[in-house]
């Protein structure tokens, strides 16, 4: 009798090497955070954005990823709408940015920062 | 009485006050068809620019062009070279370089170097020819 499960566990979401850096260099700076929550919220002219937190408790709801000692855990409110995500970072003169490559979004607003699931 | 001759000594005394007030008053209804250009640079702008400019003649330049989902949307990049049409604002040795056509649609603003967790980027805030914009900044519509 086999109680163990085979369906394969995939993790909710990916980091990319640069967003995993940046991750664990804002994790250096705070030390009090265990990781940080990726949540959605309602703002913009298509619906949603996504937020950034410094996470100091691991909730009940929350779905953890780790990935090469960089820890980031989905809100349990996000995580239909993160689900596959792939969580970049990208830096360059003008600026820096976490960039959420969502596949469950079906339209986003001019500048990105806001969309629809 | 006493009053009544208070107030012409008054008048007397302050009466170019009024005048010069209302020359003002009017010098400044005038002032405001023909755009204020003025751009101020924050703290923060100032900083993030004299970080990451590799030469001293690194400019930020900053432009307005139609898009975006308010109608209209401001574009930032760096550049070297200054045009016929340009104009220069420099703090602290920081420069912010715009066209004159770009500048009115933002003249009065201040450029900002705003630092977040999710995203870090230069943006234009307090704009007085803006009436609405978009959430994320890049994004207005004009008054």
């Amino acid at each position: 009798k086999s109680s163990r499960k085979f369906v394969p566990q995939r993790a909710a979401i990916k980091l990319t090497p640069s967003a995993v850096s940046k991750v664990k260099e804002l994790l250096s700076e705070n030390t009090t955070a265990i990781g940080l929550r990726v949540g959605v919220r309602t703002r913009g002219c298509s619906g949603l954005t996504y937020t950034l937190d410094y996470a100091t408790e691991k909730k009940k709801m929350d779905e953890e990823v780790v990935q090469d000692g960089a820890r980031v855990l989905i809100d349990s409110k996000a995580q239909l709408s993160l689900l596959g995500t792939e969580m970049d970072f990208v830096e360059n003169k003008l600026g820096s940015e976490f960039i959420f490559h969502n596949p469950n979004v079906k339209g986003t607003c001019g500048c990105g920062e806001s969309f629809h699931v | 009485s006493t009053s009544f001759t208070s107030t012409r000594a008054l008048n007397k005394r302050y009466g170019w006050v009024y005048s010069s007030f209302h020359r003002l008053q009017s010098s400044q209804t005038a002032s405001s068809t023909q755009p204020i250009t003025e751009l101020s640079l924050s703290d923060s702008c100032v900083k993030r620019l004299l970080t990451v400019s590799e030469t001293p003649d690194t400019m930020l330049r900053v432009m307005v062009e139609g898009g975006g989902c308010s109608g209209f949307q401001y574009k930032f990049s760096f550049d070297t070279t200054v045009n016929k049409d340009d104009k220069i604002f420099e703090r602290e040795g920081a420069r912010v370089v715009i066209d004159e056509l770009s500048l009115s649609f933002l003249s009065g603003s201040t450029i900002d170097y705003h630092q977040e967790m999710i995203r870090s980027s230069f943006r234009v805030i307090g704009n007085p020819q803006m009436e609405m914009g978009c959430s994320c900044g890049a994004s207005f519509s004009l008054k």
